[in-house]
């Protein structure tokens, strides 16, 4: 299990995250939403144990985070930062192999190839990672933090992915998610930034909803996904729908000005 | 089947080249020694070396052994030595920075260890007079603090939060190179003359001081420290994406930048204090090994060692033999070869 509880971050001059407490087990997907600027990188930085809270506490499986080393953290989670950069001309398979720098696996080569099939980017791997789409280098990326958790372990590991889906169109956002799905499986627990609350909708087992580093709400979807709440988080009108045909539910950012009463069908 | 056979084929590429980068070595080494102000044919060569051996293949004066063993030789392993150590303290800075562009010389640690050294001959003459075992080592050490001082000092004007932007880290070396300049300067205007003399030497490069006496500081403080570099290929692979994503892929991204911080400035600061500040072989050499055979630091390192000593070699060479009996600053060829490709690789970033 990650959890964090009370955890905050500040600054000398103010508060970027208060008090915010949550807990991600093994086989589910945990989506953070939330307005630019609410603290939703903070609070991924302080997970991932890339900065340290200065006030609660980060565990994994148990442990506290700061008592773990770089290379034990590498053992239980993976992290997918929102813009890597790569200087030098690296191929496509040589900066998924990366992945593997820290964790000894029985069959490399099996992990690499199974995890770019699913990734989508088998074919590019001889490819200069440089010279790929911004979508082809998200999926090479996305390829590189699977890696590092992808054998199968006695102990629950984390998944931990800040906007995976900024770069990729509408096919490849769901065959993200999509994969993130099938690590549940494999005894992960993902947890990922989206701005898309259609997406969140339709994948995410819990949301967090933060507001100006304020915690407005951490559960399950079902009850996360309420109008007057997103429109508070969010400062505009959003509806919820059902989908014709399917038990899905539709979220409707709609234009201020025009707004459209007539469809309101949930709560 | 399919993938593990592309690395098997990517492992025997990297032996192959490897392999033929030492006999390219081999062959170059050969040459030099048999070129110079005094002329040796290749068999004399083959003979004073393995007569040690016990072997007896041709007869040969005794003036010849003396020039080649008492002053090409070590002329030579000392530019084996400098040239392969400048090669790879090129390629890990530019790996710790993410920058292809930062290089020894450019970003100051080169004259950071030449200010220093200056300091040592200029300030304190008498400490080699009067501790004979510091006169061999104070040099070099001053020159490693030297270097070290400045890497520091680069690194952390240069990079900051975040990123090696490589215009900060350019102007912060502009600015360190400024500043060593001036303050070596400023150390010369209290020097004697022949204090002043070797200032050329520290400026232009110089391979001629080369004697059996300074190799082993040479070999034990460019060797080992270049181990330590091969040992952290994997961590710098790592890096090329970035200290966070390192962080998060398992790598103690603190160790391993404080060993290739000392790692490099003990090789720069050796090699300035054995032979002053030689330009451009850190620049070109790992650039060579990157645009040719990838950016896999397994194989960029342990090849820019061997390429620098090649290339290092090839310009004492022309250094000895372009104008016999006299000889040209060693710093003026590799000057001369670096300055159009560095101009080269500028024109095609602005592409």
């Amino acid at each position: 299990m990650l959890s964090a509880s009370n955890i905050q971050f500040r600054t000398k001059k103010r508060t970027i995250l208060d008090a915010t407490d949550l807990t991600v087990h093994p086989g589910e997907i945990m989506a953070i939403l939330g307005p630019n600027g609410a603290g939703k990188t903070t609070l991924f930085k302080l997970l991932s144990g890339d900065s340290n809270a200065s006030l609660g506490v980060v565990k994994y499986n148990g442990r506290n985070i700061a008592g773990l080393t770089a290379s034990q953290l590498a053992a239980v989670r993976a992290v997918m930062p929102q813009h890597s950069t790569v200087n030098f001309p690296f191929t496509v398979r040589e900066v998924v192999e990366l992945g593997l720098i820290s964790n000894k696996v029985k069959d490399p080569e099996k992990v690499l190839d199974e995890v770019m099939a699913l990734a989508q980017i088998d074919h590019l791997q001889g490819q200069h990672y440089d010279q790929l789409s911004g979508g082809e280098k998200q999926r090479v990326q996305l390829s590189r933090v699977l890696v590092q958790i992808w054998e199968m372990k006695p102990f629950p590991r984390y998944a931990l992915l800040d906007e995976p889906t900024s770069s990729l169109d509408i096919a490849q956002q769901h065959a993200m998610l999509e994969v993130l799905t099938q690590l549940k499986r494999r005894n992960i627990g993902v947890l990922v930034i989206l701005h898309d609350l259609n997406l969140a909708a339709q994948y995410a087992d819990k949301i967090l909803l933060l507001k100006a580093g304020k915690m407005c709400y951490c559960g399950p979807i079902k009850a996360g996904l309420n109008e007057c709440l997103l429109e508070t988080v969010f400062d505009h009108p959003i509806q919820l729908m059902h989908c014709v045909g399917t038990d899905q539910l539709i979220v409707h950012c709609s234009n201020k000005s025009k707004m459209y009463p007539s469809t309101r069908l949930v709560q | 089947m399919m993938a593990s056979g592309m690395v098997n084929s990517k492992k025997r590429l990297n032996y192959w080249v490897l392999l033929s980068l030492t006999g390219i070595l081999c062959l170059v080494l050969l040459i030099s020694l048999t070129k110079g102000a005094y002329s040796l044919e290749l068999m004399e060569v083959l003979a004073i070396l393995t007569r040690s051996l016990g072997l007896d293949l041709a007869g040969f004066e005794s003036r010849s052994a003396g020039v080649l063993l008492q002053i090409r030789l070590p002329r030579i392993l000392l530019a084996v030595l400098v040239g392969g150590g400048l090669g790879i303290a090129g390629a890990a800075l530019q790996g710790l920075f993410r920058n292809p562009l930062v290089e020894p010389g450019l970003i100051g640690v080169s004259s950071g260890s030449a200010l220093f050294a200056v300091i040592f001959l200029v300030l304190l003459p008498g400490i080699a007079d009067n501790f004979p075992l510091l006169a061999d080592f104070g040099l070099p050490m001053f020159a490693f603090l030297g270097g070290l001082l400045h890497v520091l000092a680069v690194y952390y004007l240069g990079t900051g939060n975040g990123g090696g932007n490589t215009a900060t880290i350019i102007l912060a070396g502009v600015a360190i190179n400024a500043m060593a300049g001036a303050l070596i300067g400023l150390t010369l205007f209290y020097a004697d003359d022949a204090a002043l003399r070797s200032f050329t030497f520290w400026s232009l490069g110089d391979l001629s001081g080369a004697s059996w006496g300074k190799l082993p500081i040479a070999a034990i403080f460019i060797c080992i420290p270049s181990l330590l570099l091969i040992r952290g290929a994997k961590n710098l692979n790592a890096m090329a994406l970035g200290e966070k994503e390192a962080f998060y892929m398992g790598v103690n991204v603190k160790r391993t930048k404080v060993i290739l911080l000392v790692a490099t400035a003990l090789i720069v600061g050796v090699a300035v204090s054995l032979s002053g500040m030689i330009g451009f072989v850190g620049l070109i050499v790992p650039h060579l090994m990157r645009i040719s055979f990838g950016a896999d630091h397994k194989l960029v390192l342990l090849g820019s060692f061997l390429l620098g000593a090649i290339l290092l070699n090839f310009s004492d060479l022309l250094a000895r033999t372009i104008a016999i009996p006299a000889e040209m600053p060693i710093g003026v060829i590799t000057s001369l070869l670096g300055a159009p490709f560095f101009m080269g690789l500028i024109y095609n970033l602005k592409k």
